[in-house]
């Protein structure tokens, strides 16, 4: 018997432990004037990024849990919203790469996240709305959307990043591919995407609609990712989903075929924010992420994206460099 | 309570159970890739460990060699392999998956085939040698036996482990019952996850228990279960 009770102390005592390890692992630490932040990891992690203005008076109020999609676009322009706010004095809280749409729209809305840089016509359409290529009027049907929900759309960027259906250069030149509607016809071709992508009107529901396009099989890879690169450089897949501000296209000479039905819609970067915390902090807030996006172009976030994806640099750094050169 | 009777409606739903996205064809998917992998791991572990178990020798070595595969979770042997298994031509999916499930099964078959058969009581390998039996019938007809509740229970280890594992399939576009966990996720389709991951559950036992009556038939019936000494394998 005492053998069975070593053995049944020894598992409460490995229980307990697994239960303080993961708990620290997990731990978020607020500061009170948020100088500490966290990875999406939950690793805790001083920022040593930014610039520090000597003598600037901390702002009081809510912490602003700033969220993002799991790609590395989103995550690098949430993470300029991070340093622009942090430098300004914002206690911020970083949880980047959270999932997809259906994931972090709902920790948003649930107020999990507070802010996150949104795609207007993608999130219409999440929405149950119908966008349109005027950026000028999704966004403004975008914000009318969220309202309810006490989610607020600030000012779009001219930064757009669209779904971008690529293929390699020898399959266009075999196939004579310039523009999506040249797909129509070839049934033998292999697509690749996000797992999602069946069940997304701007994705295969769309290309099957307003295409026509009937594709041999779906294989589901993740959110033009380097799976999905990987794939179409080894011809595992023809046809492939991207984003257009992806730097990979032009790196790895790709060919992106115009969205000639003009299934894509505009596609601004726009930061969307949670209504209280607009409240909480007023016009200054406000003032500063629109900043951001009146800067943010669609070549420099495609550079940026270059430099991360194809260079290998770090986001903290390339974010800061942006920050520098154009706030 | 509502969402569990959606998890019901879902498998009583007869689109789930129909075409290649269909329960069947995923199960069928998935056994395949986990039969294989902890057949492969089998076939190439059990010759050389029964031989060095017999052997008393280079033990040591070799089970260190083997945990590699225990060390490096499975999702990085996948995700490493991947790049190879593209330039090879071996595409996505299946090779890397099975790669990793193979070196996943292949520590456990190893290990406790090699102390198995190590550990067999010396006086009745001696009493063999006594009657003048060859080094390869004392293997087979001494140790061998001995050993089989402890090989096969580590068989029966591996496999359930195998298919716990093989849902990590369907992140490198492969079928199997992972379909179910990450496109279901994807979509923030909670009760598909769910069902996915009631499916495997259900399988693992399933091959828990069918094994479990496979190795009451191999098993001399002499042998009792309580020299079973199983080292389970590590979570990958």
């Amino acid at each position: 018997m005492r053998k069975n009770r070593n053995g049944f102390l020894g598992a409460i005592l490995v229980v307990v432990l697994a239960l303080l390890l993961t708990a620290c692992g997990s731990g978020e630490e607020t500061g009170d004037n948020g100088t500490e932040t966290t990875s999406g990891e939950g690793v805790t992690e001083t920022t040593s990024g930014t610039e520090t203005t000597a003598g600037e008076e901390m702002v009081d109020g809510p912490t602003i849990t700033i969220g993002s999609a799991n790609f590395s676009e989103n995550a690098l322009v949430a993470e300029i919203y991070a340093q622009v706010l942090e430098t300004a004095g914002y206690p911020v809280e970083r949880n980047l790469n959270v999932g997809n749409r259906e994931i972090y729209a709902a920790a948003l809305e649930d107020g999990g996240l507070d802010l996150v840089p949104e795609y207007v016509g993608s999130a219409l359409s999440y929405l149950g709305g119908t966008p349109t290529a005027d950026s000028a009027a999704t966004a403004q049907a975008l914000a009318d959307a969220w309202a309810d929900a006490g989610i607020a759309v600030l000012d779009p960027a001219p930064a757009q990043d669209k779904n971008g259906i690529v293929v390699r250069e020898d399959t266009a030149g075999e196939l004579g591919l310039t523009t999506v509607s040249d797909l129509a016809g070839h049934n033998d071709l292999i697509f690749g995407g996000p797992p999602e992508c069946p069940e997304r009107e701007f994705c295969m529901i769309g290309l099957q609609d307003v295409y026509g396009l009937d594709f041999a099989e779906f294989k589901p890879l993740d959110a033009g990712g380097a799976l999905t690169v990987a794939a179409l450089e080894g011809d595992e897949i023809q046809v492939a989903l991207l984003f257009t501000s992806d730097g990979v296209i032009a790196a790895k000479g790709f060919v992106l075929l115009e969205d000639d039905q003009g299934l894509q819609p505009a596609e601004n970067l726009t930061p969307v924010i949670r209504q209280e915390i607009v409240d909480a902090y007023g016009d200054d807030l406000v003032a500063a992420l629109n900043g951001v996006s009146a800067e943010l172009t669609t070549e420099e976030l495609s550079e940026m994206n270059r430099r991360i994806g194809i260079d290998g640099e770090d986001p903290e750094q390339v974010a800061a460099d942006w920050i520098a050169d154009n706030l | 309570m509502e969402f569990v009777g959606d998890v019901v409606n879902w498998f009583l739903s007869a689109e789930n159970w129909s075409g290649p996205a269909g329960i069947p064809n995923r199960v069928w998917e998935h056994v395949q890739i986990s039969v294989i992998a902890t057949g492969l791991a089998a076939v190439i572990a059990l010759p050389p460990a029964l031989w060095l178990g017999h052997f008393r020798r280079g033990g040591f070595l070799a089970v260190a060699v083997v945990n590699i595969g225990r060390a490096v979770p499975s999702f990085a042997i996948m995700a490493l392999f991947l790049p190879i298994s593209i330039r090879l031509g071996l595409g996505l999916g299946f090779w890397p998956t099975l790669l990793a499930l193979f070196a996943l099964a292949l520590p456990p078959i190893f290990t406790n085939t090699y102390t198995a058969v190590r550990d067999v009581d010396p006086a009745l390998v001696e009493a063999g040698r006594g009657m003048g039996m060859r080094e390869r019938q004392l293997l087979w007809t001494i140790e061998a036996p001995m050993a089989s509740p402890v090989i096969v229970a580590a068989l029966r280890v591996s496999a359930v482990q195998v298919v716990a594992t093989a849902p990590l399939a369907a992140l490198v576009a492969w079928g199997g019952l992972g379909r179910y966990i990450i496109d279901g996720f994807a979509v923030r389709d909670n009760v598909r996850v769910l069902a996915g991951g009631i499916l495997v559950a259900v399988l693992s036992v399933g091959t828990e228990l069918l094994l479990g009556a496979l190795e009451r038939r191999i098993v001399p019936r002499g042998l009792s279960r309580a020299t079973e000494q199983v080292v389970p394998p590590a979570h990958g």
